[in-house]
């Protein structure tokens, strides 16, 4: 086992792709104990693929590129400005109402961060903007999309804890519209000092208003109705997925018809990708998972665990530092697919909720994305502002705060993340 | 300090359910008698990998096991599926019976020789399964439309058919809200299923069909079992079918306390049940699967009636 | 070698899309899987079907998305590095992945073959060797992407020298 975790940091050091990092350093742990045939890897990485419940990870991606070709996009923009376009810093809390409305279509933080960061990033320069302020407001308020539902964390959690997924996808509402309210807030706060001004004098007509929602209503009630067709198991979050990829279609081709063939092949290849590069990486690191199971690494943290504290709040606490600290140098993907079944089973002998756990511990690793010395959003939202680290690091610290406050507020109150779910699922 | 030989074995069952406490006593004891030299690791929840590639591993001689059913041995040996057929056995003791027949030994035999499985013992008996649902069923009829979860493998579903019902294949875990939203109207499942997945508050009755004794297949891989010495074989057998006839009857024993517990949670136990239009329906299913022959070679070497 | 590059030429094209008919025939086939139940037919091959669909869809999908460099990777040590040093760390990388994606698919042959008699559970006598092969299948068009990238990397290498040698001869570009 220490072999494999030598041989993992070393290739990833050495600039190999993720995945096949993690794939070859678990292959040497069936190379190192001979009593397992080297067939086995073989059936590890397809059965990842047989999963019903994984399913539901390329059925939300589809459903999320099909929905972007409906045109989505500028009519929630429309919107968002028209909400927020009277307030101070406008066009940066258009990005934070963009990413919780796009939360609703997009699982990804890192996508929404860099898409958000073309389409809003140039006219923020133009308006005088600190290109390190506009990197870090898109980078940070991406992490919205992933608490609120459809969430490829979530979906990775639930399947690999086997916890139920409907009630997680439930459980990330608030948390992400808690988001929202303290990233609001900091945009606030800082355009103020920075003088960012408003885009207009006054709040926007009701009559734009509601012409600008009615416009977007259907991407906003794809969550919703997401969270709908789970509720009281009518539907599995595979089978969500996929009603959700036809919901976009009908969506594109008969309500707003600005779908066609070409589109639908575009959204298709779009996912092609995404798919292959989140499914390679699932498949590959079943070798790692399954040497930690093989080892009974679970039940030596336990016991670890248990000798710290017996208090749940504690725990949490101390689990959530390590991941956020892991989270500074690991990917939040491949964290929440070798973690998950280790953690899994800690929480539940020392009575912590499951699904409470998993929305905190998704989003804790995925602000590991935001953070140097590795963090892909940070990464990507700075080369598209054309930006350093330290002048995105420099301008970007408040939203770091609000959203480790969030964090902490969710563990203080975990019915903040249980409401939801309990109201839906009962 | 490490032991000479270590089998790691699997089964889908929550850490809480009695065959897990039963699995580690087994494991407990065969430590004991082999002075530490041989050692069971017991992971539940299916935590080692689902079933099909576990029984794969044990093919190509890993050292793992698994809690399994004849209904996936059947998949091997087609005749083993028999003793996951309607109203196949009675009791514990027939089961005891069936384990000691020519014809059960010899297809251990060959599971062992053609297709790598040594199976160590089929006495764990998880008890009789009824259906449940939100009417009263007293024959076959009463069944019909009735949409019932079961398992997913061929001979579950053509039993649940020939019975009355529409089989849905579906997860354990998910039965509870697809009762509560109708996507099924019930499940057949032992009583141990009700509290465990909180199934009373979304049915109301049981009736006792008992349709199936679940009999349950300990499996290991023969290459692995072949390699350890004599007397470590006999261990392993011995203390497996003890530790499984033990579990067998204190979960019968549980029963009794359970149905309390059930009647108190606001369920029916219905009773009035017309057995002999169930097991007559039974036939189908045996039919349908070509086990009639087999199911009535193993009633005349046990001296049955059916 | 011209029929070489032309057959090639034609996997591309086909992997690309057959990944994205399969991902399209999984979501109908899950949906169908769905309104069946509910309206009270149930499908009983309707899982199995989308997970065998996606095997496919998987593996040919992770070769399209190596092809157009969409796998992460964390290269900021090695950018630390000289040119030409970077670009051995790279063709190292490359031959230890060519070597993993070999011993997969040798080995991935012998599983398909151990796997005949599987079958899926919900699509009686279907055998599960049509999943199993997607993993030798995707495994073969990896490797030939990582070949490939390793030939772009040595004629990168090679330029890279000549470049430090005389810069007039430089091929780069
Ligand atoms: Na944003
Ligand atoms: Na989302």
């Amino acid at each position: 086992m220490t072999l494999v975790l030598i041989l993992f940091f070393v290739f990833l050091l050495a600039g190999m792709p993720v995945a096949f990092a993690i794939g070859i350093a678990g292959f040497a742990f069936f190379l190192q104990e001979s009593y397992l045939p080297l067939t086995m890897p073989v059936q590890l990485i397809l059965s990842e693929t047989q999963a019903f419940a994984l399913l539901a990870i390329p059925m939300f991606v589809f459903a999320g590129n099909l929905m972007n070709e409906t045109g989505i996009t500028k009519r929630l923009m429309e919107f968002a400005s028209v909400l927020t376009g009277h307030m101070h810093g406008g066009i940066a809390q258009v990005s934070v109402v963009l990413s919780t409305l796009m939360g609703g279509v997009s699982g990804s933080a890192i996508a929404d961060a860099s898409m958000q960061s073309r389409i809003l990033g140039p006219s923020m320069t133009a308006r005088g903007y600190a290109r390190g302020y506009s990197a870090a407001v898109n980078g940070f308020t991406g992490l919205i999309t992933i608490a609120i539902p459809p969430s490829i964390g979530l979906v990775l959690y639930g399947s690999i804890g086997e916890v139920s997924v409907g009630r997680l996808l439930a459980g990330g509402m608030v948390p992400g519209l808690l988001m929202a309210l303290a990233f609001g807030t900091t945009v606030s706060i800082t355009a103020r000092k920075k003088g960012y001004m408003p885009e207009r004098e006054k709040r926007a007509p009701a009559k734009d208003v509601g012409r600008t929602f009615m416009s977007s209503i259907w991407a906003m009630l794809f969550p919703i109705f997401l969270l709908v067709t789970l509720r009281g198991g009518l539907l599995v979050p595979s089978e969500a997925g996929a009603m959700a990829a036809v919901y976009a279609v009908v969506v594109g081709a008969l309500i707003y018809r600005e779908m066609d063939w070409k589109g639908f092949w575009r959204a298709t290849k779009a996912s092609v990708g995404d798919t292959g590069t989140i499914m390679l990486l699932i498949a590959l690191s079943a070798l790692v998972s399954y040497a930690i199971k093989w080892e009974m690494i679970p039940q030596t943290l336990s016991g670890f665990l248990l000798g710290i504290s017996d208090n749940p709040t504690v725990i949490t606490a101390v689990i959530l530092l390590f991941l956020l600290f892991f989270g500074m140098f690991m990917d939040s993907t491949v964290m929440i697919l070798l973690l998950t079944s280790i953690l899994v089973p800690v929480i539940k002998t020392l009575g912590i909720n499951p699904v409470f756990f998993g929305v905190v511990m998704v989003l804790s690793c995925a602000i590991g994305l935001l953070t140097p010395p590795v963090g892909i959003s940070m990464y990507s939202v700075c080369s598209i502002m054309e930006c350093s680290v330290g002048e995105y690091l420099r301008e970007g610290w408040p939203f770091l705060v609000a959203v480790l406050l969030v964090v902490v507020l969710l563990v203080l109150f975990p019915q903040l993340v249980l409401f939801l779910p309990n109201l839906l699922f009962g | 300090f490490a032991a000479k030989y270590t089998l790691r074995f699997n089964h889908v069952l929550g850490p809480n359910h009695p065959y897990h406490a039963g699995l580690e006593k087994w494991a407990e004891r065969v430590k004991e008698r082999t002075n530490g030299e041989l050692e069971i690791l017991v992971f539940h929840s299916a935590q080692l990998g689902v079933e099909e590639d576990i029984l794969e591993q044990m093919r190509q001689g890993v050292p793992v096991g698994q809690n399994t059913d004849s209904a996936r041995m059947g998949n091997y040996i087609p005749e083993i599926a028999v003793m996951n057929a309607p109203y196949f056995v009675d009791s514990i003791e027939e089961v005891i019976k069936v384990n000691d027949l020519p014809v059960v030994q010899e297809w251990k035999q060959r599971l062992a020789d053609e297709f790598g499985f040594q199976v160590l013992s089929i006495q764990w008996v998880q008890g009789f399964r009824h259906f449940m649902t939100n009417k009263p069923i007293s024959k076959p009829a009463d069944l019909a439309g009735q949409r019932i979860r079961t398992a997913p493998a061929p001979i579950w579903q053509e039993s649940v058919r020939a019975l009355g019902a529409t089989p849905i294949a579906m997860n354990f875990g998910e039965m509870y809200t697809a009762i509560q939203q109708g996507a099924i109207e019930g499940a057949e499942l032992v009583y141990d299923n009700i509290f465990d997945q909180s199934l009373h508050e979304v049915l109301d009755y049981v009736n006792e069909t008992g349709h199936f004794l679940l009999i349950n297949f300990e499996v290991i891989s023969a290459q692995w079992f072949k390699s350890l010495p004599e007397e470590y074989q006999k261990i392993l057998v011995e203390e497996c079918d003890r530790a499984g006839l033990e579990v067998s009857y204190q979960i019968q024993e549980n029963t009794e306390a359970l149905k309390k517990r059930v009647a108190e949670a606001g369920m029916t136990i219905h009773t009035d049940i017309d057995i002999a239009a169930f097991k007559e329906a039974g036939l189908a299913a045996y039919e349908k699967m070509g086990l009639l022959e087999v199911r009535d070679m193993i009633y005349e070497q046990l001296g049955k009636v059916n | 070698m011209d029929f070489l590059k032309k057959a090639y030429k034609f996997i591309i094209e086909w992997e690309e899309r057959l990944a994205g008919i399969t991902l399209v025939a999984s979501v109908l086939v899950v949906m169908a899987g769905a309104v069946g139940r509910i309206i009270g037919y149930p499908l009983g091959w309707s899982m199995d079907m989308a997970t065998f669909l996606f095997a496919w869809t998987v593996f040919f999908a992770a070769d399209a998305a190596w092809r157009d460099n969409k796998h992460v990777s964390l290269d900021i040590l090695v950018r630390l590095l000289p040119k030409r040093a970077q670009l051995i760390v790279h063709m190292c990388n490359h031959v230890i992945i060519g070597i993993f994606l070999a011993l997969l698919i040798r080995y991935g042959i012998s599983m398909s073959w151990i796997t005949r008699f599987r079958t899926y559970q919900g699509i009686p006598g279907f055998s599960y060797t049509w999943a199993t092969i997607t993993v030798p299948i995707g495994s073969t068009l990896l490797l030939i992407t990582a070949v490939l990238k390793l030939r772009d990397l040595i004629a990168e290498y090679r330029a890279a020298r000549a470049d430090t040698v005389d810069p007039k001869q430089s091929i780069q570009g």
